[in-house]
């Protein structure tokens, strides 16, 4: 039998990890970034660098791809990247205070700087990460619904989908007006005022016509029952991938193992 | 058949206008009837439109004297259930999706996912209407693939899938090409088959010579003819306010100002053929 | 003149509610544009702006929170950022209400205050959370000058304070062409709409 739409407008993941319940997700979300904090006030060395955020980001290539998206977040993870990186290298040789460490030529490591381009570029690398993982396997259709079924209110969760189509449409207009207007002779090259001066007829009509797409897009609401008070249906669902608790339990764990074994440095 | 919407001496002015772009305007709307309404642009078209359905005042702000009436309700008085009674289609088909689906049946389930009706009849009256609309082709595609007429039919589809009994139609071929223009007809020929009540505001007048019983004709912002299209469209004297008729009309009255003896001025070219063919054998036999 | 009154609950109305998404997009496509045309500036707050001078501070406020949320998917660094945007759709709004956009002069002081408001908010975030480098066009003049030996904080103001004030000035005068050619009648619905109009005598 052929399936109905209803069915096939579903989202059916087979990977157990990808699949989590979106709450659950985010519930590893939380904990992960509790335990980098909590990582991240163990030092080494001399210099008290936190080095356990290293191995510790390893965690997120593991996890990313025992979910099958290993390829979506390290493309996902690069501009990321790029930032620590530039972190790292500008409080690594730029930033004075301390002792000096290492000095060839021009260049030289302060103790402070290499200090905080470690602790600083290795906390957003593993922050950032563990957001990649939770969006880059999850899909926005999904977090809106997950919002709405967590009490937010419709108008809100309205919004926020709205916003990430919007996005999507606007993109596309703004290439469409900018090729229109390069052909009426609008110079895109040049100086700067010659390129600021393009941003103006590019932007201005794209904004007018959401405006005044926006007044008839209300009426278009209106008129489906947007404002009916009561339940709503939803066709669409979220589903459970059937390892939640489990989930849910491991990464409990893991965090009150690493809070355990940090006050355990303190105290021994 | 009694009247389903009633307008009572309206005046209506938009926000800061200086004149009323609805004069004293009385008429009855009766049930399962197809309206056509036609007069220039800025005649008060769109606006009547949006009064029959409460978006005036409600959100075009504005004042309004006099009331409007439907099923003996004021419009001011309902809340969003209007939506339940009276399904309204505008002239640009782009902004007539809800922004927030990716399929084509997800956007015409819409509106019965807002009036919360279960999973499995929303299934059934989509899938019916997708049919009915000729869309069905398009279910799993993304709203903002289609072209201008595909987009047009489904808003017309996530209309008609809310079953209203009133249907106001505003210009829904004005951005269409001919093709679009006749795949939307096709439909509109089928809601009146159903016996709703429709009002379809049309500059292609010999469209609305062929599927309107009644017409409307707006100037300056007062209905300056109605009734059966027949009579309406065959009054030659409309032509001197600056309403448009249909050509075969036109035509005919002239055939028979030169002698011809029509029977009646036709409105349609298919009524044009027979009435004419008729005089010409009359004219044989004599 | 009757001052008039606002009330949050208004502030929202469903046309306000379908202005954000279009803030947060134009935000978005703004920021791109930018990219493109290689221009020196951030450029991505237009939309907040916009939102914010039509609907008021509130829901200026959530376009450019919910821009930093939604752009956060692709790079989670910008959630550290959504302090900054809510702030900027706060200022703006309340200058909106204030009628602070209605003559020369005004705008002179608005646009200060709109850039002072953004450096001010932004600076801890990027000094504090980012070490002062944030990897955009400006951050390598930042580091440079840290490198010369100046002052984080001072590096950091110097080089965003201009570009940030002439961002604010081309964010303002964009929204400002936009709202001169919307239709009075369309104007009057929004919350702040009303102050943009010319009243006839």
């Amino acid at each position: 039998m052929e399936k109905t739409y209803t069915e096939r407008i579903q989202i059916h993941k087979t990977n157990k990890l990808a699949g989590l319940y979106p709450s659950v997700k985010l519930l590893v979300v939380v904990l992960y970034t509790v335990c980098t904090f909590v990582l991240g006030t163990v030092h080494f060395t001399r210099v008290d660098l936190s080095l356990l955020l290293i191995p510790w980001f390893l965690v997120i290539p593991i996890l990313c791809a025992s979910s099958g998206a290993l390829g979506k977040c390290v493309k996902a993870l690069k501009a990321v990247a790029l930032i620590a990186l530039i972190i790292l290298l500008v409080q690594t040789f730029l930033v004075p205070g301390g002792e000096v460490l290492v000095r060839f030529g021009f260049l030289r490591i302060c103790e402070k700087g290499l200090k905080t381009a470690v602790s600083l570029s290795f906390m957003i690398m593993n922050i950032a990460g563990i957001f990649v993982w939770l969006f880059q396997t999850t899909e926005n259709k999904e977090i809106a619904r997950a919002l709405e079924e967590s009490g937010m209110n419709y108008k809100a969760a309205y919004v926020f989908t709205s916003t990430l189509q919007m996005i999507d449409i606007l993109s596309e207009n703004s290439k469409t007006i900018m090729n229109a207007q390069k052909a009426r002779g609008v110079e895109t090259e040049g100086n700067m005022i010659v390129r600021a001066k393009a941003f103006f007829p590019s932007l201005v009509p794209l904004i007018l016509g959401a405006v005044i797409g926006s007044e008839e897009r209300v009426l278009t609401l209106e008129a489906r029952g947007f404002s009916i008070q009561g339940e709503k249906t939803h066709l669409f669902n979220l589903e459970k991938s059937g390892a939640e608790k489990t989930a849910a339990a491991a990464a409990v764990m893991i965090t009150i193992l690493i809070i355990a074994g940090r006050i355990a440095l303190w105290v021994l | 058949m009694g009247a389903v919407i009633e307008c009572k001496n309206v005046t209506y002015s938009y926000p800061l206008a200086k004149e009323p772009a609805i004069k004293d305007l009385s008429l009855e709307i009766e049930r399962g009837k197809f309206y056509g309404v036609v007069g220039e642009n800025g005649s008060g078209k769109t606006t009547f439109c949006a009064l029959l359905r409460g978006f005036a005042p409600s959100f075009y702000k504005g004042e309004l004297k006099g009331e409007v009436l439907v099923e003996g309700k004021k419009t001011t008085d309902y809340g969003g259930e209007l939506s339940a009674k009276i399904g309204y289609v505008f002239q640009n088909p782009f902004t007539q999706i809800s922004g927030v689906k990716d399929t084509v049946f997800e956007e015409v389930a819409y509106g019965l996912e807002n009036f919360g009706i279960p999973a499995e009849e929303i299934e059934r009256r989509v899938v019916e209407v997708m049919q009915m609309t000729d869309i069905e082709a398009l279910a799993m595609k993304s709203p903002f693939d289609l072209s201008g007429g595909q987009m047009q039919r489904v808003a017309l589809a996530s209309v008609i899938v809310l079953e209203p009994d009133i249907l106001i139609i505003d210009e829904p071929t004005s951005q269409l090409d001919p093709e679009g223009t006749e795949s939307v007809f096709a439909i509109i020929k089928t809601l009146k088959e159903k016996q709703k009540t429709i009002i379809l505001v049309e500059h292609k007048i010999d469209l609305i010579a062929e599927y309107a019983d009644e017409v409307l004709v707006f100037k300056d912002g007062q209905v300056i003819a109605a009734g059966d299209k027949r009579k309406i469209l065959s009054d030659m004297s409309l032509l001197e306010k600056g309403a448009s008729l249909p050509q075969v009309a036109v035509l005919g009255s002239m055939l028979k100002e030169r002698g011809l003896p029509l029977s009646e001025i036709p409105v349609t070219e298919k009524q044009a053929i027979e009435v004419i063919a008729r005089a010409l054998e009359e004219r044989k036999k004599q | 003149m009757e001052q008039k009154k606002y009330s949050i609950k208004e502030d929202f109305s469903m046309l306000a509610l379908l202005i954000i998404p279009v803030g947060v997009a134009v935000n978005f496509v703004g920021g791109q544009l930018a990219s493109i045309l290689k221009l020196p500036m951030y450029l991505d707050t237009i939309g907040t702006i916009f939102a914010a001078m039509l609907c008021g501070p509130w829901v200026g406020a959530v376009a450019g929170g919910l821009t930093n949320i939604v752009t956060g998917i692709a790079n989670p660094v910008n959630f550290a950022f959504i302090p900054v945007n809510v702030l900027a759709g706060l200022v703006t709004g309340f200058l909106a209400r204030r009628k602070m956009f209605s003559v020369w002069w005004k705008w002179i002081i608005s646009m200060l205050v709109m850039a002072a408001v953004s450096i001010i908010s932004s600076a801890p975030i990027v000094v504090l959370v980012y070490g002062g480098v944030t990897g955009g066009g400006t951050s390598i003049i930042t580091a440079a000058a840290m490198a010369a030996g100046a002052n984080i904080w001072a590096a950091f103001f110097g080089t965003e304070g201009i570009f940030t004030v002439l961002d604010r000035i081309i964010s303002f005068v964009i929204c400002w062409l936009v709202i001169k050619v919307i239709p009075p009648r369309t104007l009057v619905k929004f919350g702040c709409g009303s102050n943009y109009i010319k009243e006839s005598k």
